[in-house]
């Protein structure tokens, strides 16, 4: 079985067998036999070296622990379309999204402005501590869906480019 | 412990610090009261709670920060003491006499201690005639930016803008030129507008890169006033501490018994009863400034707790209900190493970002000279309502050697999957050669972490590995997490024991 998956902009290829005592992975020139040791919890053999590895799968997305690392990947699903969560709106070079929800402190920039890459854009609080984010590239402000004092989540973008 | 000092505690808190206050009640033998926001129903508090109470909606200012409403809930539920934790309302002056009108025991200090220490500005001036150094600075709250100008330019750049309400880094800034000044001001007032109520800031002189050295103080209504020790709290991120340790590499004996005496000082001349911390900048040369006092129950008051022995909660609530500190809390001394990484729901990966989501897996790290203290379990929900703090892990070893090993073992063996967390930065930070040779300054986590690059190939292919065996086992793998409606009857019901006697 194929399975691809993303991390960030990368797409990761593995091939999956059932074996005997594990389930057989291979990813590019590696091989791992992996198995469930209980739930969540997997054991990894890499050329006779062992790693615990902790995994949960949900809503698409893999969550996993390796040593205190954190990961997620994004498990494209059926119909082959891919999940963009663990992506996030990092391709979306022409949006500017709260980077989680929030609400927004600040505007920097008004619409029809011209704006520089990397300049902030926007204030916006969460959890108590405010956060600036910068514009992803140079461009003029082509709309605003938001004014200061709103509530703001993560699908919405804030602000939209003319880049 | 037979102990009745108390018929009820209401612990006005949350988290992992709501369950702290919980356990030490329980050692006490008097039954709590936790509150709750709606957000919060089935949160850990409220399970480790006697008996708990609604009292609003998320929002902290219709729950939490709610004076009128928690006075209420005490007095409904036969309440004659409540703790206050840290953040919300702990440092608030408004609430310990809201609780002396109720005729309810405030577990902290005074509000006229309070309002004095709270208010940066003045407690900077009657320590400084106390006799304790300060740093340069602004003697009133800056009004104008024309007063902020002229103060910057005679402390010189760089400067530091503070909340004069302030604590726990919000509404702080650093600005090294004139022509940030302005934006910094306004975001400074911002935050402390939020987060304090309070939109006053002021200005001092930016010590570089000084160690954060804080000592534990304790007073009682019987003329005792003691310090429990330093710690060491330099490692920060965004003005905020995540690593704290016990004893600081960088005291002498001499050094120590100075600084714990200016603390003493501090305390005393506050007039002031119950825990507290005096925080200290120390500078180079071995120079030290009183930089404020918390007056409450300290986020790393564990690792004082390991090295000495004494429960400071424990105290905190005796010393409330009129009694003299512990004797052997006078007697306390210092033994061996104690180090706690704060566990925030937040991304290292992403300039500490907060991050928010529910709890896929939970599981804790245990042995010997481990201690989680947690608010979250599998299954909770990390919202945007609250401060992103989950758990702090502490460890104690005999030596700094062996608790830094110790809390590198434990913070790989702590698994929290859904959320970010910051437990790998963390691990990095005590495997440095820097941190391990005990050079902690507050600014290490710039000088010494910015350039830290985690090679991830070999994690993602690992992680896609994984991902591969977890989906072919379980296509449906998807843990569904319940979210009761309505509380269950293991919340409602009041304290009850198997075999308890039956009194009415």
């Amino acid at each position: 079985m194929i399975n691809q998956f993303r991390h960030k902009e990368e797409t990761i290829e593995t091939k999956t067998n059932l074996g005997a005592s594990g389930v057989e992975v291979t990813v590019g020139e590696n091989k791992y036999l992996v198995t469930e040791v209980s739930t969540g919890k997997y054991n990894v053999l890499l050329d006779g070296v062992k790693k615990s590895v902790y995994c949960i799968v949900k809503n698409e997305k893999s969550y996993l622990d390796i040593d205190g690392l954190l990961l997620e990947l994004a498990i494209p699903s059926e119909d082959g379309t891919s999940a963009s969560a663990a992506g996030g709106h990092a391709g979306e070079k022409d949006k500017i999204f709260a980077p989680m929800p929030g609400k927004i402190v600040k505007l920097l920039v008004k619409e029809g402005e011209k704006v520089a890459e990397k300049q902030p854009m926007v204030i916006v609080e969460a959890m108590k501590m405010e956060n600036q984010v910068n514009s992803p590239s140079a461009g003029t402000v082509k709309k605003i869906n938001f004014k200061d004092g709103d509530q703001v989540g993560t699908e919405i973008p804030i602000i939209e480019l003319d880049i | 412990m037979a102990h009745k000092s108390f018929k009820k505690i209401l612990v006005a808190n949350r988290g992992e610090i709501a369950v702290r206050i919980i356990n030490a009640c329980r050692l006490l033998d008097i039954p709590t009261l936790a509150v709750f926001s709606s957000a919060d129903k089935n949160s850990v508090h409220v399970l480790a709670a006697d008996s708990a109470a609604e009292i609003g909606p998320p929002a902290p200012r219709e729950s939490y920060l709610n004076i009128e409403k928690i006075i209420e809930t005490a007095l409904a539920h036969n309440c004659d003491a409540i703790h206050p934790g840290y953040g919300f309302l702990a440092e608030n002056p408004l609430f310990p006499e809201a609780c002396e009108k109720a005729g309810i025991v405030f577990i902290g200090p005074s509000a006229e201690a309070m309002r004095l220490l709270g208010n940066k500005i003045q407690s900077r001036i009657k320590m400084a005639t106390a006799g304790v150094p300060i740093i340069p600075g602004m003697k009133t709250a800056g009004a104008n930016l024309e007063m902020f100008e002229k103060a910057a330019y005679e402390a010189g750049y760089p400067i530091l803008i503070k909340a004069a309400a302030g604590g726990g880094g919000k509404g702080m800034r650093v600005v090294h030129r004139k022509e940030d000044l302005q934006s910094s001001v306004e975001g400074a007032m911002r935050e402390a507008k939020n987060a304090f109520g309070d939109d006053t800031v002021y200005l001092e002189k930016y010590i570089e890169n000084p160690r954060h050295i804080e000592f534990q103080v304790l007073g009682d209504s019987h003329g005792n006033t003691i310090h429990l020790f330093e710690r060491e709290c330099s490692i920060q991120r965004r003005h905020q501490k995540i690593i704290e340790e016990t004893p600081s590499t960088a005291l002498t004996p001499a050094l120590r018994a100075q600084m714990g005496a200016a603390a003493v000082r501090v305390a005393t001349a506050a007039g002031y009863r119950n825990a507290g911390t005096v925080e200290f900048l120390l500078d180079k040369n071995g120079g030290f400034y009183f930089l404020e006092m918390n007056t409450r129950l300290q986020v790393e008051h564990p690792i004082t707790e390991m090295t000495t022995s004494v429960d400071i909660v424990v105290e905190q609530i005796r010393i409330a209900a009129g009694e003299k500190i512990s004797d052997y809390v006078l007697k306390a001394t210092q033994r061996g190493h104690a180090i706690e990484c704060r566990i925030y729901a937040e991304d290292a990966e992403n300039n500490f970002l907060p991050s928010s989501g529910d709890i896929l897996f939970y599981e804790e790290p245990a042995g010997p000279g481990i201690r989680v203290d947690s608010g979250i379990k599998s299954g909770s929900v990390v919202g945007v309502d609250y401060d992103p703090i989950l758990a702090k892990l502490i460890v104690y070893a005999p030596s700094r050697e062996l608790a830094i090993s110790k809390m590198i073992n434990a913070l790989k063996d702590y698994k929290i999957l859904g959320i970010k967390t910051a437990r790998r930065f963390m691990i990095d930070v005590l495997n440095h050669s820097e941190f391990k040779a005990g050079r902690t300054y507050t600014d290490f986590i710039d000088k010494n972490m910015s350039d830290r690059n985690v090679d991830m190939v070999p994690a993602v292919e690992l992680a896609a590995a994984v991902t591969s065996a977890a989906i072919l086992r379980k296509p449906q793998a998807t843990p569904s997490i319940q979210r009761e409606k309505a509380l269950s009857p293991w919340q409602t019901i009041g304290p009850w024991e198997i075999g308890m006697r039956i009194t009415k």
